[in-house]
């Protein structure tokens, strides 16, 4: 793995028309990488995908790949592939078929070509299934089909748009190995679109976050997962407690208030319910709900600072609704916010 | 039995011996032995069905009607294929006025369309009669090809001629490649739709027609105002069979319900 | 959706430019014809003087009167004809659905044709009526209204048979037995409950029966002779016979009009009922 960047975008802008979806975008991704991308409905991520691929033209900027400015090259001349969220199977091939379309393009034949189908279709352990038509196949498999249809065709990067959102939650787990699998098998770069944090700490080596045509942060999933940057990072990855800061005090619904011990320079604080340490501390709220979750209890209180959500492991004793209870939000917890919205 | 059970067998029997039973007669008569159209028909022969094959101008006109049919929907189909595509997977500037526009034959009544090619078309640029008639005819078939041929490219998803491109194939490639394949069945749908309403249609062709140039139906009526025998019964039953036997095939293989 | 507009525009521009120049100019022009005085300036003499003649008004009211006539008379058959088709059980129901569509794949001069067989001076109707010693001389039924009536409404019936069958198939399925329930009779089942759910339908039928009966030409042309006319066969006697290309451009502008009225109530109507399901 080198530092220098495999593929790149630089200042890249792109738009429908005169609506801009993404702007400036600017992203290194080296050789041999799992990215994640991350964010929420209308971002820009499968825009920033489809430019990747070449089948969005680019308003500005650049994109670079193996050292080569691709920015203007056709999509059918970039050796990049892409899977659909929706499969895009042809419907009138096989299996077959189906994974042989590019190879035969490249002008394979013969034993060739039919050794690197079977190969391909025996990859994703569809060998059993090589002569049927995408209907006859489940979601899962139809996934595994076009998998195989953009991997024989030994892509320099791999983008793959919400490749595991329309499979039910046991399925998904399953091909979510099997990615990394072929990943680290072919040592293929790799982007993959998700609207799912779980999948993206899971799987990644490094996650790219975007907000509304740009990007929010970049970072390996613990960065992500523990050092937000903002408050909008740090919304998205499950911090349900975060607050604003004002000349080292917390500004709330309640008013500015003062935390004890050091004032942190940040922009922000936030917590994860579990960061909230209950039953003690210089804060008094009210529960206003309880949700149990199997192995922990979650409460939402009614405090000083505007409704905040704990939670506690289940084996603790429970709080009924209306209890008053003392609470803290540790400062040396808190995920320091570099911005706040 | 109730009043409302009666209701619906006497309903249907009324309303299919209304809208099938004139053609049955038709039938009938045209095996009819006797000189003249009559039912019940006077004994049995095939001697009209037999005459049709033999009548110089019904040969010279079917040959014409074939060729139009054939033809017009063929072209109709080159020009609408592009255009539906077009319609359905870009965005296309002024795109609610080029549907209009390709599809306003349909509107206007065929008696028209036909005066005003032949005022405006035929004779200020001399073209020929059997021009005229296919201009005609591809321009009545044209909105039938749009609608069926745009049901059906909507009907398929487009993301999978970005996956052809992606696997190295070009736009064009793309769409013989995987488009085609996947809309035959619609393309065939609206062959027939397009060929049988050609077939059929007499409006756009009454002033186009000339001296020794005409379509079967209007030989028909051209012949019938001159001779009541049962030929053109025997004729109109053969036409009849032949296109419900198309139509009929076409609903077997191709669903063609779906499409139209 | 592909972006790029040159590729786009290279698709569609030889079906559009081919339908405007085969079709739309010329038909525009044709009807321009009918503004146009002697003297070249705009002008609506022709269509007062189209309309001054008593012949031209009875041929215009005609085609109205028949228009309205087989669309009335389709819309209480196809009801009756719709309702005993969907009660039906399913096999049955696309075999009958089947047999009222048949005739449309049949040429309208086979179909129009039958009724010469069937109403003419030798045909089944006169026979019986003599035979049954009802007439003495044979009727003559055929070259009249009621033949152009008769033709009509058996062209054009499907259209609306098919679609009332799926306005009621989409009806909701339990508003006739709540209606019975709440105490109504039949008539006000149909009047308060079917009727107003099946409106549109109703509407789609009834304008394809009404444009299909302003603009048939071979019905009134072998049904109704060259002395019973509609407003088609007298377009194309004014043109053939009497060279009157202005008389034919008012016809066709008549026609046009009305035809387009029909077809944009009939879009309205469709836009409606799509919003309708959409917000649902
Ligand atoms: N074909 C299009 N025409 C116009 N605007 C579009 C088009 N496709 C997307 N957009 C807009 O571009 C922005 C980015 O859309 P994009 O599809 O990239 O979002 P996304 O991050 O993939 O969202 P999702 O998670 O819902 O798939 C959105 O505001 C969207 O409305
Ligand atoms: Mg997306």
């Amino acid at each position: 793995m080198s530092d220098a960047p495999y593929l790149s975008l630089e200042k890249l802008t792109l738009a429908y028309g005169d609506t801009v979806a993404v702007a400036d975008l600017d992203l290194g991704i080296r050789k041999g990488e799992l990215i994640a991308l991350l964010g929420p409905s209308g971002c820009g991520k499968t825009t920033t995908m489809r430019a990747i691929a070449g089948l969005l033209p680019v308003k500005s900027g650049h994109v670079r790949l193996d050292g080569a400015d691709i920015t203007r090259v056709p999509a059918n001349k970039r050796a990049v592939g892409l899977v659909f969220q929706s499969y895009a199977l042809f419907p009138h091939l096989s299996v077959y078929e189906n994974v042989a379309f590019g190879l035969k393009l490249k002008g394979m034949r013969g034993t060739e070509l039919d050794a690197k189908v079977q190969a391909g279709i025996k990859s994703v352990g569809l060998s059993s299934f090589a002569n049927r038509k995408p209907a006859e196949l489940s979601g899962g498999q139809q996934q595994r089909v076009a998998l195989a249809r953009s991997m024989v065709m030994e892509p320099k990067v791999l983008l793959l748009d919400e490749p595991l959102s329309n499979l039910d939650a046991r399925l998904r787990l399953e091909m979510r190995t099997e990615l990394q699998r072929v990943q680290k098998e072919t040592g293929v770069t790799m982007i993959f679109v998700t609207h799912d944090q779980a999948e993206a700490l899971a799987l990644a080596d490094r996650i790219v976050v975007m907000k509304g045509g740009a990007i929010e942060q970049i970072g390996s999933p613990e960065d992500i997962y523990s050092r937000p940057v903002s408050s909008f990072v740090a919304d998205f990855v499950g911090f349900e407690n975060i607050f604003p800061l004002e000349q080292g005090r917390l500004k709330t619904s309640g008013g500015l208030i003062e935390l004890p011990g050091q004032a942190p320079s940040a922009a922000g604080l936030a917590w994860r319910p579990r960061m909230v340490t209950l039953g003690s501390g210089p804060f008094r709220g009210t529960v206003r709900g309880t949700s149990f979750a199997g192995d922990s209890r979650e409460y939402l209180l009614d405090t000083p600072f505007g409704p905040i959500k704990a939670e506690v492991e289940a084996s603790q004793p429970a709080h009924a609704l209306g209890a008053d209870l003392s609470f803290d939000l540790p400062a040396e917890k808190a995920a320091p916010l570099a911005r706040f919205a | 039995m109730t009043a409302r059970s009666l209701f619906i067998p006497l309903t249907l029997l009324l309303v299919l011996a209304f809208l099938i039973g004139p053609f049955l007669i038709i039938v009938a008569a045209s095996f009819s032995a006797g000189e003249t159209l009559n039912f019940p028909p006077q004994g049995f022969s095939l001697r009209w069905i037999l005459k049709v094959f033999t009548v110089e101008s019904f040969r010279a006109s079917f040959g014409m009607s074939l060729f139009l049919a054939i033809g017009g929907t063929a072209a109709a189909l080159v020009l609408g294929i592009p255009a539906s595509y077009a319609l359905s997977r870009y965005k296309l500037p002024g795109a609610e006025i080029v549907r209009t526009v390709v599809s306003a034959p349909i509107i206007v009544p065929g008696i028209i369309v036909g005066l005003a090619l032949l005022r405006y078309i035929v004779v200020p640029f001399q073209v020929g009669i059997t021009a005229a008639l296919f201009l005609a005819h591809t321009a009545l078939v044209l909105p039938y090809a749009v609608r069926v041929v745009s049901a059906s490219l909507d009907n398929l998803r487009s993301d999978i001629e970005e996956a052809a491109v992606l696997l190295g194939s070009s736009r064009l490639g793309a769409f013989f490649r995987v488009v085609m394949p996947n809309i035959r069945g619609g393309i065939l749908s609206a062959f027939i739709l397009g060929f049988v309403t050609s077939f059929n249609q007499v409006p756009v062709s009454l002033f186009l027609s000339g001296p020794g140039v005409r379509t079967l139906p209007i030989d028909m009526i051209a012949y019938m105002e001159i001779v009541f025998d049962p030929s053109v019964a025997a004729l109109s039953s053969l036409l009849a069979f032949l296109s419900i036997g198309i139509v009929f095939a076409a609903e077997r293989f191709l669903g063609f319900s779906r499409y139209v | 959706m592909f972006q790029n507009r040159a590729e786009a525009l290279a698709l569609a521009l030889p079906a559009a430019l081919f339908a405007a120049a085969v079709f739309l100019v010329p038909v525009v022009i044709l009807l321009s014809d009918g503004f146009r005085g002697s003297d070249g300036g705009w002008t609506i003499s022709a269509y007062t003087d189209f309309f001054s003649n008593s012949l031209n008004r009875t041929v215009f009211l005609r085609t109205l009167k028949l228009g309205a006539l087989v669309t009335v008379a389709s819309a209480v058959i196809g009801y009756a004809a719709a309702f005993a088709i969907v009660s039906l059980e399913p096999g049955m129901k696309g075999r009958m659905t089947g047999l009222v569509v048949l005739p449309l794949m049949i040429s309208p001069v086979a179909r129009t044709y039958a009724w010469i067989v069937i109403l003419g001076r030798t045909g089944i109707v006169n026979e019986a009526f003599q035979f049954l010693g009802l007439t003495e001389a044979p009727l003559r039924v055929l070259f009249s209204e009621t033949a152009i009536f008769i033709g009509l409404l058996q062209l054009f019936l499907p259209l609306m048979i098919i679609s009332l069958i799926s306005a009621l198939e989409n009806m909701p399925k339990d508003a006739i037995p709540a209606a019975r329930v709440l105490g109504a009779n039949w008539f006000q089942v149909f009047w308060k409950v079917v009727l107003p759910l099946t409106k549109e339908g109703l509407v789609i039928g009834g304008t394809l029966v009404f444009t299909g009966s302003l603009t048939a030409y071979i019905t009134p042309a072998i049904l109704g002779g060259s002395k019973v006319l509609m407003l088609e066969t007298l377009l194309y006697q004014q043109v053939s016979v009497s060279n009157n290309f202005v008389s034919a451009s008012v016809i066709a502008f008549i026609l046009i009009v009305m035809s387009f009225a029909a077809n944009i109530l009939l879009k309205r109507v469709a836009t409606a009922r799509n919003k309708q399901r959409a917000a649902q």
